[in-house]
C-alpha cells in the first residue's frame, strides 16, 4: 500500500483545510512546545483548556455487574453505532450483501469473539471506561483495557509518507476550535469496523474527523466523520456519545489475560475449571 | 438451612444471543434463568471477569457451578468489594445458564443465603458521586 494514499482522501484535504481555518492558531501551540513546561505561554493556553477530567464510558454500553446492558444484545442492537450498514457505493454494497448471505459464517464470528483491544474507531464505542488528560502539547484518552489515544495539539502535521504505515488506531492529530476538539486520522489499519460489524470493511484510503466537545458535565460528544472514496458513496457521520461514570472514581488495571477462562474449543467458547 | 438447589425458571425472552462485554455472549442462553441455592467455593477478583465458583449440594452430593461476572472495574461500579464474599457463604444466584448444558452460567442477580442483598449499586453511587464537583 502507498502510504501517499492514506492522506488523500476525497474529502481530506477540504476537510484538512477546515481544521486549519478554524482551530486555534498553530502557530500558538507550536510555540508552547518549545516554550518551556512552566512558561507563561504554556500556563496560559493549559488554563485556557477546557476540563473533562473525571472517568467516561461510552453511553452504548450501560453495563452491570455481569459486564452486559440489562438488555442484552438486542439493547445493543439499538445503541452501537458503528454496527449499522455503512453508506457504501453500489459495488462495495454489492460486497456487503453478499457477505450477509453468509449467515454460519457472522454466526461463527458472533459466537466466538474476543476483544481485549479494539482497532478505531470501535475503540470509541467499546465498552471500557476512560479518562481524558487535556494538555497543551496533546490529549490523551487513556482506556482501561491499557489502550491510549494520543491526539497531538502542538501544531504537527501527520508523519511523511516515508514513517506512515497502518496502525491499529491509526495516526491522529488534533486542533482546539473553541471547546471541541477537531481530530483527524488517518493510516487506519484495515478491518472490520467493529465487532458484531463484520462485514463493514473500509479501503486503506479512509480518512476520520472527529469533534468531540462537552455538552455538560455527564456528557461527552464525538461527531464523527468517516470518508473513503473507494467504498463509500458519502461521507458517513455517526454521533457516539459517552456518560461521566460516577460510581467509582479512579480506573484500575485491567490484564486481560490475568485469568481468561473462556477458550474457545471446536469452535465454541467454553468456561473451563478454576 | 434451607435445602439447596437448582432448577430453569421462566424463560425471559430477552434475545437470542447475549450481550457480554468483553467477548460474544452467545454461549449463554439468555431465554433460561437458572437459580443456584448453595455456599461459595470461592470469589474470583480477577480479570477479565470475576468469577462465582458455588457448590450446590445434590443427590450424588455436591456439585460445582461456575459463574461468570464482569470485571473488577464493573463489580466496584455496583458497591461489590474483593471480600464481598467468602468461602462458605451461603448464597442464591440466578444465572443465564450454558447452552452446552456445561455447568456454568452468567451472572444476572444474587442474594445472600438469607435473601439479603449483597451489594448496593445505589449506595456506592450516591456516596461517589456527592464528592464529584460536578
Amino acid at each position: 500500500m502507498k502510504a501517499s494514499n492514506l492522506s488523500r482522501t476525497r474529502g481530506g484535504v477540504a476537510l484538512s483545510v477546515l481544521i486549519l481555518l478554524s482551530a486555534v492558531p498553530t502557530g500558538q501551540h507550536a510555540s508552547v512546545a518549545h516554550a518551556g513546561p512552566g512558561s507563561a505561554a504554556r500556563v496560559r493556553v493549559f488554563a485556557a483548556l477546557p476540563d473533562w477530567s473525571g472517568i467516561w464510558l461510552s453511553a452504548a454500553w450501560p453495563l452491570d455487574v455481569s459486564g452486559r446492558p440489562a438488555g442484552g444484545e438486542a439493547q445493543l442492537r439499538q445503541t452501537l453505532q458503528l454496527i449499522r450498514p455503512p453508506p457504501y457505493n453500489p459495488v462495495w454494497n454489492a460486497k456487503y450483501e453478499a457477505g450477509l448471505k453468509d449467515n454460519a459464517a457472522l454466526e461463527a464470528q458472533n459466537a466466538t469473539f474476543k476483544a481485549c483491544a479494539r482497532s478505531f474507531p470501535a475503540l470509541m464505542e467499546a465498552p471500557w471506561m476512560f479518562q481524558v488528560v487535556v494538555l497543551p502539547e496533546e490529549t490523551l484518552f487513556i482506556f482501561e483495557n491499557q489502550q491510549v489515544r494520543h491526539i497531538y495539539t502542538d501544531g504537527r502535521e501527520h508523519p511523511p509518507e516515508e514513517e506512515l504505515w497502518p496502525t491499529r488506531l491509526g495516526d491522529s492529530v488534533g486542533r482546539w476550535k473553541g471547546d471541541t476538539l477537531v481530530i483527524d486520522t488517518i493510516a487506519r489499519k484495515q478491518g472490520p469496523l467493529a465487532p458484531r460489524a463484520w462485514l463493514s470493511l473500509l479501503s486503506d484510503r479512509a480518512h476520520f474527523v472527529e469533534e468531540i466537545r462537552m455538552v455538560d458535565k455527564s456528557q461527552l460528544e464525538d461527531q464523527l466523520t468517516i470518508d473513503d472514496p473507494l467504498a463509500l458513496a458519502h461521507p458517513w457521520r455517526i454521533r457516539l456519545t459517552f456518560k461521566r461514570v460516577t460510581e467509582i472514581k479512579r480506573l484500575v488495571d485491567y490484564d486481560c489475560t490475568e485469568n481468561d477462562r473462556n477458550p474457545v474449543v471446536d469452535g465454541k467458547m467454553v468456561i473451563s475449571s478454576p | 438451612m434451607r435445602k439447596p438447589k437448582a432448577f430453569l425458571g421462566a424463560p425471559l425472552f430477552l434475545a437470542v444471543m447475549h450481550a457480554v462485554a468483553h467477548h460474544s455472549g452467545a454461549m449463554f442462553d439468555d431465554r433460561q434463568a437458572v437459580t443456584l441455592t448453595g455456599t461459595v467455593n470461592a470469589f474470583q477478583w480477577t480479570n477479565p471477569h470475576c468469577w462465582i465458583q458455588v457448590l450446590v449440594p445434590g443427590p450424588q452430593g455436591p456439585v460445582e457451578w461456575s459463574v461468570e461476572m464482569g470485571s473488577p472495574s464493573l463489580l466496584l461500579r455496583g458497591g461489590w468489594k474483593p471480600r464481598t464474599l467468602k468461602v462458605g457463604d451461603p448464597i442464591i444466584i440466578t444465572i443465564h445458564p450454558m447452552r452446552d448444558g456445561t455447568r456454568g452460567g452468567l451472572f444476572v442477580s444474587a442474594t445472600r443465603g438469607d435473601g439479603t442483598p449483597i451489594a448496593s449499586p445505589n449506595e456506592a453511587q450516591s456516596r461517589v458521586a456527592g464528592r464529584h464537583p460536578g
